[in-house]
């Protein structure tokens, strides 16, 4: 039923995160221009950057192995893509990282908020949470878990060496990254 | 109509200069065997993906026509990919589905296509172009009269037919004319 209210989504209340502006700024000097993937709380001013930005392609999915196929397609057309999803996605979508990505060696900037870290109140993810970097090492891919680095040189190396070895590479957050 | 005669169709009826995205099994072996080309791209494992995957693309490329051959039960297993398809209006992707009824690849295990009514799906998520059919004539036709997407034609098959085609292997080859071809075909748009 249309009630005639306008209903503004994803508005963070204005609340903004220098770090992850810095980012966004990165991901487009490094050539990024489409994006897919399945919201997370932890990465939502990353998302909100990509919907605010006309020179990246943003298409939503409803299930991380969408976003995979999405972003596989757009890389044959030319495009460079970040996929973002939370940790729990990853497993749902790692089949088609090893079965499709992997073989074909095509290169995406996978953004992966890691729940079920030190403090986390959810027990859903206290299973998955110990296991994301064994998951990614048992693909022997590349990845790396964002500690205060400075983000230039952490984003510019990330990407040189996703096009060197043209494989998926995979950036961590934890809770509270973005302040 | 039969596999066989359903992708020959297809496979002759579309423009040369379509980029085709087909799904895991034998759909892309037989593709492969019998239509082996540059302007290919074979999912090889993630079942379910070749629609997603060319609705990447066909965003990525909006000059060029992306033909999606995927199976009933392939689309079945990430079926949201139509709701996205839907919501993003590509007028260059035409999405045909090969529906056997079945796990065609596997050992002929029933899917859940003859309930699903796919067509009607497809129109319900906002598809512009739909069309069932079952015979040869019907696919050519449907494949001719597609004009602005995105586009869906369930075409209905029997089960069965050859199942020892050789496997596409070369993935970075395929992977690299595939980019060449989008590259030099889409020159100018």
């Amino acid at each position: 039923m249309d009630t005639g209210d306008k209903i503004t989504f994803n508005t963070l209340a204005g609340e903004r995160s220098g770090k992850a502006d810095h980012m966004h700024q990165l991901f487009i000097e490094f050539g990024v221009n489409f994006a897919s993937g399945v919201p997370c709380g932890v990465l939502r001013h990353i998302i909100k950057n990509f919907d605010d930005d006309a020179t990246v392609l943003h298409v939503p999915a409803n299930r991380e192995s969408e976003a995979v196929g999405l972003a596989a397609g757009a890389y044959l057309g030319g495009k460079t893509s970040i996929v973002y999803m939370q940790n729990s996605g990853l497993f749902a979508a790692s089949n088609d990282i090893a079965s499709l990505l992997v073989p074909y060696g095509i290169p995406i900037f996978f953004v992966v908020s890691h729940r079920g870290c030190e403090g986390e109140d959810a027990i859903q993810h206290l299973t998955t949470g110990r296991a994301t970097e064994a998951l990614i090492q048992s693909f022997d891919l590349p990845f790396t878990v964002f500690e205060e680095q400075n983000l230039e040189t952490l984003i510019g190396s990330m990407f040189e060496e996703m096009h060197k070895v043209t494989l998926p590479t995979f950036l961590l957050l934890k809770r509270g990254w973005h302040k | 109509m039969k596999r066989q005669e359903a992708i020959e169709v297809i496979m002759a009826t579309i423009n040369p200069q379509d980029a085709v995205v087909s799904t895991a099994g034998l759909i892309s072996r037989e593709i492969f065997e019998n239509f082996d080309s540059e302007r290919n791209i074979y999912v090889p494992g993630s079942m379910g993906l070749a629609s997603s995957m060319g609705l990447g693309l066909a965003i990525a490329c909006p000059s060029k026509r992306v033909v999606v051959v995927d199976g009933d039960a392939s689309l079945l297993m990430n079926l949201g990919s139509i709701v996205t398809i839907g919501n993003k209006q590509p007028k260059n992707l035409l999405h045909i589905v090969v529906d056997n009824g079945a796990y065609g690849s596997c050992n002929e295990e029933k899917s859940m296509s003859d309930t699903a009514h796919l067509n009607i799906l497809a129109l319900g998520v906002g598809y512009q172009y739909v069309r069932i059919v079952s015979s040869q004539k019907d696919l050519r036709r449907a494949v001719i009269e597609f004009e602005q997407g995105p586009g869906f034609i369930l075409a209905k098959i029997e089960l069965g037919g050859r199942r020892d085609f050789c496997r596409p292997l070369e993935l970075t080859t395929t992977k690299i004319r595939f980019m060449l071809f989008l590259k030099q075909s889409t020159k100018g748009n």
